[in-house]
């Protein structure tokens, strides 16, 4: 009876795993012919490079303050996903499940670093083909040194703007794990996340910030709210329905099992987005400081916010409604925090707040089971943030962005409102592929018993407390 | 009864809220008029007037908003978690929520009015005017006063996490007895009447204290004697905890603890070093001179600790950092690495002393504020009288052990200022809001724990 249950197992796990190492070997092939073929072409590169250069744009020079804030800014947002994801994930899930929680940051980070190395980097923010995609001039960082790229951050070194990149594209689906929380089986979680990484997030940030179609037409997102949140909110959706619910939802008790950790995850988050947001600026001014406070300001205002709509509507401010609140205003203000003041940032808390809230009272009738509210928080923030920066955006605050609405322009939010449609479309149905795929390849959950005993002992043979 | 005060909560709350909307649109108004209306013409009128606009050093702004950041970090969730492990299990969350909650509070409250009452343009010496009221006129030009290289809203959002921390170390006195609506009326309060005016009279031009020359570099009087003070005023008006003395009240989770102390040192580099509001050697003389500081402090109390009770315990070393770090505050931009190493060493012994001798004069400051703060922060205050020097900034002076005794007596003053301001406008708000809504919470809630009592949540399931 066992036997055979067993053997499926370990024959869908050892197709797993061929079929991650299959996609591994065929990236660092493809890395491989690349950089020769790179090599070879890079001489008349240089030199039509340095002919062109002294005559059409001055020299860019690398200033050191604004080096030195990307790369603080770069190692803030690093801390987001780990430890501050990891431990936000971490302390909401039950006991038995805290390590693979924690767990599925931290791989992530490392799975989509190198994978970025390797071939993201070049799809996001390559040479453009067509508005779509990157092309794949620049796979294996060829061609991306320390000289400054004229567009992106022409005051800091290529590599670095690369490395802060490296880190949105490292947590944008380490957020989507909250909703796979305590079922999804580890090897699927890689392939997904590799799959996903490469074939949602890379076109998304090549629309929106590589030279693509959305980009051209002027859709503005500051920091992510489109890139990160959308495209992670929605997928966590369709994880959700696809993955179904976990063993005994609305029956047991799956309360938080250690909410101080959530709560370290928090500040470590909201720490953290000071270089996700004000980083987005790409150097140490005034821009970076105007995006620093909208960005404090949306956080504080939000979880106040829902702390209050909790009060009333409950009869108890929660903990853990301050928390989801501050992420809330993180989420909704990074498309705008660079193109909207204090006082616009303040509007965008108090809706975040009020929405987000009651996005995620109202998942318990949509009858889906997205554990960790990645859905309500980031879907619901993400959408109003990218509509809230097509009626808040301000040239009075940022130059190179647009007014919107409210500022005398409409046609930014028609804009806006395209960009959302766009980016959650794609996330739906390519989700959707990718899930399918992975499910075919090597099964989507764990088995019911595994799941009982707990994803830490069943997939990683560890406890989080002895 | 209790519906009714279900419903003032609830009018309250928006009443509040939508104060708050009418309050963002009014300020909004003003962001939405210079862009339609008045732009262009600054910009036209701009160029030909102004002759050498000050510049923002990139270098500066980069360790200012890092700074800033570093010393979020201290509050949440560096003194969360301090804070957090110290309290029994049954009140780490509600512990842990204010000081979450007073970040969000203070952060808006010094956007709207805080900043302009602190810095705002100098009124009698006494506080800042209503012109910065909503942060109108603080945009993104350096202001030469505060500091001339980086965006005066880089250096009004630095100095709010200093707003944002200093009533956050007074929950440490009240911890497991407070009532959350009084806690927050109180920390709104606390903010606007003590904390600004002092801040004000310490650091903006014009206040009073600043004139007399008082040296204080990142807030030994303004952020430490005055929360250590208030935290003594609250020990006393909320009295003891319920069973205090005989009941095992030990800390739930010290690692936490240790988590939170590592996060607090993390991020006093920001607080300390980031004071110098410019990236050079004056922000790495303070570097030194804190982490110095603390290592030595740390040690001190530790030793002590041995040698008295037999062992070293770990929130002995956690304790002591927290302790050199205080008292290196207000000195840490104007000595030097030996004269550091002098007050950490002072820091140890005396706030070890000062925590030991609590338990006999009878008040429960749970997490020992006024030890660490209050006494740390006096010491601090006081050896900037005696060790600053203006071989290390020139823009200080010099004190007792460089030939002026002077410093030190304009030192205690300020100190004298602060202690008895922040004690008596403490003792004032704390029996204003007694009056109004009740300071503590019911026996039955205290047993319960404020975890599940005033929040409805476990920390551990």
């Amino acid at each position: 009876m066992i036997d055979p249950e067993q053997d499926d197992n370990r024959k869908r796990r050892r197709q797993g795993v061929f079929s991650i190492i299959g996609l591994t070997i065929a990236v660092m092939l493809g890395t491989l012919a690349v950089f020769t073929g790179s090599v070879a072409a890079q001489d008349p590169a240089a030199t039509s490079a340095q002919v062109v250069a002294p005559v059409a744009a001055p020299v860019l020079k690398i200033d050191t303050g604004d080096t030195a804030w990307v790369l603080t800014s770069t190692a803030l947002v690093l801390a987001m996903t780990m430890p501050g994801l990891a431990l936000f994930y971490g302390g909401l899930v039950r006991s038995k499940n805290v390590l693979s929680t924690i767990m599925q940051s931290v791989v992530i980070l490392c799975l989509v670093s190198l994978l970025w190395i390797l071939v993201g980097y070049s799809l996001a923010f390559g040479p453009d083909k067509g508005g779509l995609i990157g092309g794949l001039e620049w796979m294996g960082l060829s061609g991306v040194g320390s000289e400054p790229h004229p567009v992106y951050g022409p005051t800091i070194p290529h590599q670095v703007f690369m490395l802060f990149q490296l880190m949105f594209a490292a947590i944008t689906p380490a957020l989507i794990t909250g909703a796979v929380a305590e079922r999804m089986k580890f090897s699927a979680l890689l392939l997904f996340a590799a799959l996903w990484s490469l074939v949602i997030y890379t076109p998304v940030a090549h629309w929106i910030w590589g030279g693509g179609w959305l980009g051209k037409m002027g859709a503005l997102d500051f920091a992510g709210g489109a890139v990160v949140h959308i495209s992670s909110g929605v997928s966590a959706l369709v994880c959700a329905i696809i993955l179904g619910k976990r063993k005994g939802h609305g029956a047991d008790y799956m309360a938080p099992h250690n909410l101080p950790f959530t709560l370290l995850g928090t500040g470590l988050l909201w720490f953290g987005w000071f270089g996700f947001n004000a980083g987005s600026a790409l150097g140490a001014n005034g821009l970076a400081g105007s995006t620093f406070l909208a960005t404090h300001a949306a956080a504080a205002t939000a979880a106040l916010v829902w702390m209050g709509v909790e009060w009333a509507h409950r009869g108890k401010p929660t903990v853990l409604g301050l928390a989801s609140g501050a992420v809330a205003g993180l989420a909704t203000v990074t498309p705008a925090s660079g193109y909207i003041g204090p006082f616009s940032a303040i509007v965008i808390g108090v809706f975040a707040g009020i929405l987000c809230y009651f996005a995620v009272v109202w998942k318990g009738r949509m009858g889906y089971d997205d554990s960790l509210d990645v859905v309500g928080i980031h879907g619901v923030g993400g959408v109003f943030g990218i509509l809230a920066t097509g009626l808040l955006a301000s040239k009075a605050i940022n130059a190179a962005g647009a007014d919107g609405l409210l500022f005398g322009n409409a046609g930014q939010l028609g804009i806006q409102a395209i960009m959302v449609v766009a980016v959650a479309l794609f996330s739906v149905v390519g989700t959707w592929v990718i899930l399918k795929v992975v499910d075919a390849a090597v099964g989507l959950r764990v088995s019911p018993e595994d799941e009982s005993t707990g994803l830490d002992l069943s997939q990683h043979n560890e406890r989080a407390y002895s | 009864m209790i519906r009714r005060l279900c419903t003032i909560k609830q009018s309250l709350l928006l009443l509040t809220g939508l104060a708050v909307l009418l309050w963002a649109a009014g300020g909004w108004a003003q962001e939405a008029s210079p862009s339609s209306a008045t732009a262009p013409v600054v910009q036209e009128a701009a160029p030909p007037v102004v002759p050498a606009p000050p510049k923002i050093d990139t270098g500066d702004t980069a360790w200012v908003l890092i700074s800033t950041a570093l010393v979020l970090a201290m509050t949440a969730p560096g003194l969360a978690l301090f804070y957090g492990g110290l309290v029994r299990s049954k009140n780490a969350l509600g512990t842990i929520m204010q000081s979450f909650i007073i970040l969000c509070l203070i952060s808006l409250q010094w956007v709207l009015w805080g900043y302009s009452l602190a810095f705002g343009p100098d009124k009698g010496h006494l506080i800042g005017g209503l012109e910065w009221l909503g942060l109108n006129g603080v945009g993104l030009e350096p202001n030469a006063d505060y500091a001339a290289t980086i965006p005066h809203q880089a250096f009004m959002i630095f100095q709010m996490m200093f707003a944002v921390i200093t009533p956050a170390l007074i929950t440490g006195a009240f911890a497991e007895r407070i009532k959350f609506s009084s806690f927050l009326v109180f920390t709104l309060l606390w903010a606007t009447f003590i904390y600004d005016p002092l801040a004000h009279w310490v650091w903006a031009v014009g206040g009073w204290v600043r004139n007399l020359g008082a040296l204080d570099f990142a807030g030994g009087t303004v952020v430490h004697i005055s929360s250590g003070v208030s935290a003594l005023a609250c020990a006393i008006v909320l009295r003891k905890r319920l069973g205090y003395g005989k009941e095992h009240m030990v800390p739930h989770n010290l690692p936490m603890t240790v988590l939170g102390a590592s996060l607090l040192w993390f991020g006093w580099f920001g607080f300390n070093a980031g004071s110098a509001v410019s990236s050079g050697a004056l922000a790495t003389s303070a570097f030194v001179a804190t982490n110095t500081a603390t290592a030595a402090a740390a040690l001190a109390w530790m030793v002590v600790e041995w040698m008295y009770r037999g062992k070293p315990t770990v929130l002995g070393a956690a304790s002591g950092a927290v302790a050199g770090l205080v008292a290196i505050t207000p000195a840490s931009g104007f000595v030097g690495p030996m004269a550091s190493i002098m007050i950490g060493l002072g820091a140890g012994v005396m706030c070890y002393l000062a925590v030991l001798w609590k338990s006999k004069l009878g008040y429960d400051d749970a997490l020992d504020v006024v030890g660490i703060h209050g006494v740390g922060g006096v010491w601090g205050a006081l050896a900037t009288g005696l060790f600053a020097s203006k071989a290390i900034n020139a823009a200080g002076a010099d004190g007792l052990f460089y030939g002026n005794p002077a410093q030190l007596g304009i030192q205690a003053v300020a100190v004298l200022v602060s202690v008895v301001f922040a004690f008596v406008g403490t003792f004032v708000i704390l029996k204003l809001v007694d009056g109004l809504m009740g300071l503590r919470v019911s026996e039955e809630d205290e047993r319960k724990g404020l975890d599940l009592s005033q929040h409805d949540e476990r920390a551990y399931s």
